[in-house]
């Protein structure tokens, strides 16, 4: 039996535990409220939470998209483990802060938080656009979890399940055990998915060092085919480098699964002990991802940038066709990435269904039919993603960036939120009109980068400067608030 | 809560914090020259041995930092600035 018929079999099991652990989930539920449905009646206890965190932040992105960008680039895409390191960081920022509130106020999602940091006349529309750019950040990011499983399941059965079937298919199936089970459902799939993610990683990289003969063996073979992949990076990638450590460790922070996470943990401690925890996730799976794509750049010759997101399925498809052992490592590697694929797109689908019920329509009640409306909102979303994914013309890469200049507008409304107790409504508003518009404008006109600043940071330091100089003028904001009031 | 009853050191966590913010700056070879050829070490081209050895630190003073982190569950051990009453809805 070929490598692809067991990649079919591997899946339809896989699937059938995924099937199997949202039933008794469902069974879990304590009720029906929003709560429950969307936070697991926020029950989440360290080891659960530090997975879940770990499959949330590994995703497609990380185990197809990184690893291109590693073959496209070389040895500079180093800069992934500082990145996805800062992100734990950034942390310090808004979890000692954002949780006793959260455990307070009852939050559910991220714009909970807004409406009771902030009021007045604008306060509304501030809570729309922050809910309309995380629905999009969030629904970018969806999109790119729907292509990254069409392309592994494609390239691993041999072309059996062919890209749509498995966009469609896979897509169901997490609306299936999402809606039936919520966060409960996909924490403890999570926590399978990680182990599975991990284990996985290590058996792939493990084999691609024992095939080349060691790191040393594939840095040399790199050097020989494309000496520019290892030498010293050149000023533009390195300002680049601190460029794109700033807009992940800045963006990631305002994930709305990751926020919910925050208000899902059992406890402080829980959190605490979990992101000292999640600070050596990168070691583990950024940069062994990191070098999988390094190694790759000896062995494929790929000039079309978009199949470059494919260098892991292709490795896994080399690596099963050996037979014996080596086809068992490569199916758990393949549902490995195909779980950190999943995981993070049903995280998506969870956060965006609460996201569009309460922060977006207004349906912040705690009974059965809001829960049912963000089922339903949710579906309909991941339903209308699926044609957009089923064009395969962006890189994964690119599709995190856009994502990521979206998020980080909402640094303001936020991180110094809540540092900041003077920081006023209106001026927030504008800052993130104005951010949002100056980042938007210049990434669809071509201008990506300004001198090798993503223009998503540079918004962010606009907006951010608009928010806290709007807020430094007192007088005049408190002569608008009387008028206001008198008003 | 204070941080002498939980025995967290807010004096330490601030210590790791600034020593990443070093670490981070360290990591990227901007102090080299580009486009030069690099040696080897552990197997890998030195500048990137050097990054990946500072975020390996950052790792541990990061883990260190959330070990003497407060994270309280109520409000009232928050420092944290409260919703403005005279905006709130």
């Amino acid at each position: 039996m070929d490598f692809g018929i067991w990649g079919v079999v591997a899946l339809v099991a896989y699937l059938a535990a995924l099937v199997g652990v949202s039933e008794i989930a469902r069974r879990a539920k304590e009720d029906h409220s929003p709560t429950d449905h969307f936070l697991a009646g926020r029950s989440l206890g360290t080891f659960v939470l530090f997975m879940t965190l770990y499959a949330t932040a590994y995703s497609g992105n990380s185990l197809l998209g990184y690893p291109g960008r590693a073959y496209r680039d070389g040895y500079s895409f180093i800069m992934a483990t500082g990145f996805m390191m800062v992100i734990i960081v950034m942390f310090h920022v808004i979890v000692p802060k954002l949780r006793p509130i959260a455990v307070h106020y009852k939050f559910v999602t991220p714009g909970d938080y807004i409406r009771i940091r902030f009021g007045g006349e604008y306060a509304r529309y501030l809570r729309i656009a922050v809910a309309v750019l995380m629905s999009l950040a969030l629904a970018n990011f969806l999109l790119a979890q729907l292509k990254a499983m069409g392309d592994v399941t494609e390239i691993v059965t041999g072309g059996r399940i062919p890209f749509e079937l498995g966009v469609v298919g896979l897509a169901l199936v997490i609306l299936f055990y999402e809606t039936r089970g919520g966060m409960r459902a996909v924490a403890w799939t999570d926590a399978a998915q990680g182990i599975a993610m991990l284990v996985g990683l290590a058996a792939l990289l493990t084999w691609l060092l024992s095939e080349a003969g060691g790191l040393e063996e594939i840095t040399r073979a790199v050097t020989a085919k494309a000496p520019e992949k290892v030498a010293v990076p050149s000023h533009t990638v390195n300002v680049n480098w601190f460029s794109t450590i700033a807009l992940m460790g800045l963006a990631s922070v305002l994930y709305p699964q990751a926020i919910q996470r925050i208000f899902a943990a059992q406890s402080g401690q829980a959190l605490r002990r979990s992101f000292a925890g999640m600070t050596f996730m990168p070691l583990a799976t950024t940069l062994v991802v990191t070098l999988i794509g390094i190694a790759s750049i000896a062995r494929f010759d790929i000039t079309d940038a978009v199949d470059t997101d494919g260098v892991v399925p292709m490795l896994l498809a080399d690596w099963g066709s050996a037979g014996g052992l080596a086809t068992a490592a490569a199916l758990i590697v393949f549902l490995g990435a195909l779980s950190a694929i999943m995981s993070t797109a049903d995280s998506c689908l969870l956060s965006l269904g609460s996201l569009l019920s309460r922060d977006l329509l207004g349906r912040d009640g705690t009974s059965e039919s809001d829960t049912l409306l963000g089922k339903r909102l949710a579906a309909a979303i991941l339903l209308a993603t699926i044609p957009v994914a089923l064009a395969r013309d962006l890189t994964l890469w690119r599709l995190i960036e856009l994502k990521m200049e979206l998020l980080i507008q909402c640094v303001p409304a936020f991180l110094v939120a809540l540092h900041w107790s003077k920081l006023r409504t209106g001026p927030v508003l504008l800052g993130i009109l104005i951010g949002t518009a100056f980042s938007v404008t210049l990434t669809f006109s071509d201008h990506a980068r300004l001198y090798g600043v993503h223009v998503g940071v540079v918004g962010c330091m606009l907006n951010v400067a608009i928010a806290v100089v709007g807020s430094w003028l007192p007088e005049r904001g408190v002569k608008l608030d009387a008028a206001n009031e008198q008003a | 809560m204070n941080s002498l009853s939980t025995g967290r050191s807010p004096w330490l966590r601030r210590g790791c914090l600034m020593g990443i913010a070093l670490l981070y700056v360290a990591s990227v070879p901007w102090y080299r020259e580009a486009g030069a050829a690099p040696a080897l070490l552990f197997g890998l081209p030195d500048w990137v041995a050097i990054s990946v050895g500072c975020y390996v630190a950052v790792a541990i003073l990061n883990s260190v930092a959330w070990l003497n982190t407060d994270v309280p569950d109520h409000l009232d051990e928050a420092s944290s600035p409260a919703p403005r009453d005279s905006e709130a809805n």
